[in-house]
């Protein structure tokens, strides 16, 4: 060995020994935790923490579909939570390292998609409405009521096909999960029938044009709602009588991480009622955790916006993975609505 | 001579063999593949994604994406040759506009088409303004339509308009000009009938820098468009996103990249001796 590669080698050694701390890799949505959340846990256990952060599901899944993408743990909806088990990506949980489980509210202990919580932990979860403008009266209450031509270039839909489509199915009574050709082109023509009335197609980018008036009513997630009602008095939010998706971020470990113990340990942690709690105050969303639910100030556990009442709340429907004829068919339907 | 000029060569043509010809043969793969069900990739090898794209409805996608791209370049060439114009006439101060023309690529396109949301938006500046002079009484629909797309991409891409003819115009002969005007011809007739057709080769290679990244252009459509006036871009980051549907989007990007390629040597054959 020369003395140029020993001084090479050495000093990548030393910087190894600078900081010999495992170090988990985590990819969430971003806004999906409170800023305290991540350094206290680098803290209290002594590691390292690689944070990064996703806008969409597919983003997502597009990157830890191969298998070696350097993730070990990752945040997918709960209609991703099959098709990731079939492609072989998660790791199965180790319910003796995750006591806090114990915490999660009762319907989150068997949901649908992953009854035994096998592979998943619930963390959040949300579901799709009407923000609008108080001065709008009467004050819409319905899918159908986006189809008024009172508000003809007022409002908006979100910028997503699961979200149009279901809206339409919702209106005619059908399940947001339709897969049936001939319940889907009823649903096409709904859309494409609104298209006219509608002013954009926008997800998170709406908040701004409802607080400052240009947009009268906009279908959108509660969380995101949420955040524009926290500016101003004169928005409000509601669950349409029809019916609406629902969806659940779910914790889970990816089968290629070689860190699981500590992931394992994440995601105890994140169970916590105390963490739980300060992510739902930093974020303003809803969590599956009814230990930290108890945990929050009354403002935040009573938003009907947020946790909707039983009887709001059973109109709901899970979002659920589709097989592929339905997938594409719904895709080319995307494309009409928007090449319209 | 001959290992120098390899040496010179290789450089680039490593970069371009890595960093082009490679991904885009990948793409090509891709194309020829079947999706998987939850999107990924699998066999069979198939022609299945090619033919999907006679589908009518792509087709008029794709024909929308042509008039948006083409009213983009026109209005870039109305612009963009009278502003090249000025400045090569404009003497010690061309370097100046020079820099201005270049200054917006100090800031980042994405940002700059945001600020233009605020600027177009109902309680925008724009209609903020003309309300209160009393011109409108109702905020004019100045966002989410065609018109601000073809707005936003006219903005974005003028430079690449007005940067080559500006070099064409800078390299014409002033004596050409004068001889036109002792002829008697007058400055208007001068510029149509001398300055233009010896500005060709300029306004060729504006017009293609302009309208080939309009044409994919997927941004604009879906700020300023609102995601209501969809684009052959919009329908390719769909399939590679939502839809997860990877062969069928590498189909629809090497049968656009066709296109563009057969106008390129249509347009080109004719004048490209006059470009080199």
């Amino acid at each position: 060995m020369n003395r140029r590669a020993f001084l090479l080698g050495s000093s990548g050694l030393a910087a190894c020994r600078r900081d010999r701390r495992p170090r988990l890799n985590v990819l969430n949505w971003s806004d999906y935790v409170a800023d305290e959340t991540i350094p206290d846990f680098v803290t209290e256990f002594g590691v390292r923490v690689r944070y990064a952060t996703y806008e969409s599901a597919e983003e997502m899944l597009a990157k830890v579909l191969s298998g070696n993408s350097g993730w070990d743990v990752v945040f997918p909806p709960n209609y991703f939570i099959q098709p990731m088990r079939e492609n072989e990506l998660l790791a199965p949980l180790d319910h003796a390292l995750l006591p806090n489980l114990d915490h999660l509210e009762g319907e989150f202990r068997h949901p649908p998609w992953d009854p035994e919580l096998s592979w998943s932990a619930p963390y959040m979860w949300g579901a799709t409405g009407i923000a609008f403008n108080r001065s709008l009266q009467p004050a819409p209450d319905t899918w159908a009521s986006l189809w008024a031509p009172r508000t003809a270039g007022r409002i908006t839909m979100l910028d997503d096909p699961a979200e149009v489509i279901g809206a339409s199915l919702k209106k005619l009574g059908l399940s947001v999960n339709a897969t049936d050709a001939r319940e889907l082109d009823l649903a096409r023509r709904e859309a494409l029938r609104q298209k006219p009335l509608v002013r954009a197609y926008l997800n998170a980018e709406v908040r701004d044009q409802l607080v400052a008036g240009d947009v009268l009513a906009a279908q959108l997630w509660a969380t995101t709602a949420q955040q524009a009602i926290a500016g101003a008095d004169d928005l409000a939010f509601v669950f349409p009588r029809e019916g609406f998706p629902r969806y659940c971020d779910n914790a889970v470990i990816l089968r290629e991480s070689d860190r699981r113990d500590l992931a394992h340990s994440f995601l105890n942690y994140l169970l916590r009622p105390e963490v739980a709690a300060a992510v739902v105050t930093a974020t303003q969303t809803a969590t599956a955790n009814a230990a930290a639910q108890h945990a929050l100030d009354a403002e935040v556990r009573d938003n009907p916006a947020l946790y909707p009442p039983p009887e709001i709340l059973e109109k709901a429907e899970w979002f659920l993975p589709l097989p592929a004829g339905a997938q594409r068919l719904r895709d080319r339907i995307w494309t009409e609505i928007k090449a319209a | 001579m001959g290992r120098l000029r390899t040496l010179f060569l290789a450089p680039a043509a490593a970069w371009m063999l890595a960093l082009m010809a490679a991904p885009t043969a990948i793409v090509c793969a891709y194309s020829l593949l079947t999706r998987g069900t939850y999107g990924g990739l699998g066999a069979p090898w198939t022609l299945e994604n090619y033919r999907r794209l006679a589908d009518p409805l792509y087709l008029s996608l794709l024909a929308h994406s042509f008039y948006i791209a083409g009213a983009a370049t026109l209005i870039c060439l109305a612009l963009g040759f009278p502003l090249a114009l000025f400045i090569s006439r404009a003497g010690p101060r061309k370097h100046l506009y020079l820099s201005l023309v270049i200054l917006p690529f100090w800031t980042s396109f994405l940002v700059r088409t945001y600020a233009w949301m605020f600027l177009l938006r109902d309680t925008g500046l724009v209609n903020t303004v003309l309300q209160t002079a009393g011109l409108i009484r109702e905020p004019l629909p100045l966002l989410y339509n065609d018109g601000a797309v073809i707005l936003g991409l006219v903005y974005g891409y003028l430079p690449f308009m007005a940067l080559p003819i500006f070099a064409t115009l800078e390299r014409l002969d002033p004596h050409v000009v004068e001889a036109s005007a002792d002829l008697g011809a007058r400055p208007l007739a001068t510029v149509m009938r001398v300055v233009l057709p010896l500005a060709r080769p300029g306004i060729v290679a504006g017009a293609v820098l302009v309208f080939i990244p309009c044409l994919g252009a997927y941004l604009t459509p879906d700020l300023l468009g609102g995601g209501k006036s969809a684009m052959i871009g919009n329908l390719i980051q769909n399939q590679f996103t939502n839809a997860r549907d990877w062969p069928f989007g590498s189909a629809v990007s090497l049968a656009l990249m066709a296109i563009v390629m057969a106008l390129l040597y249509a347009g080109l054959r004719r004048e490209g001796e006059k470009l080199l």
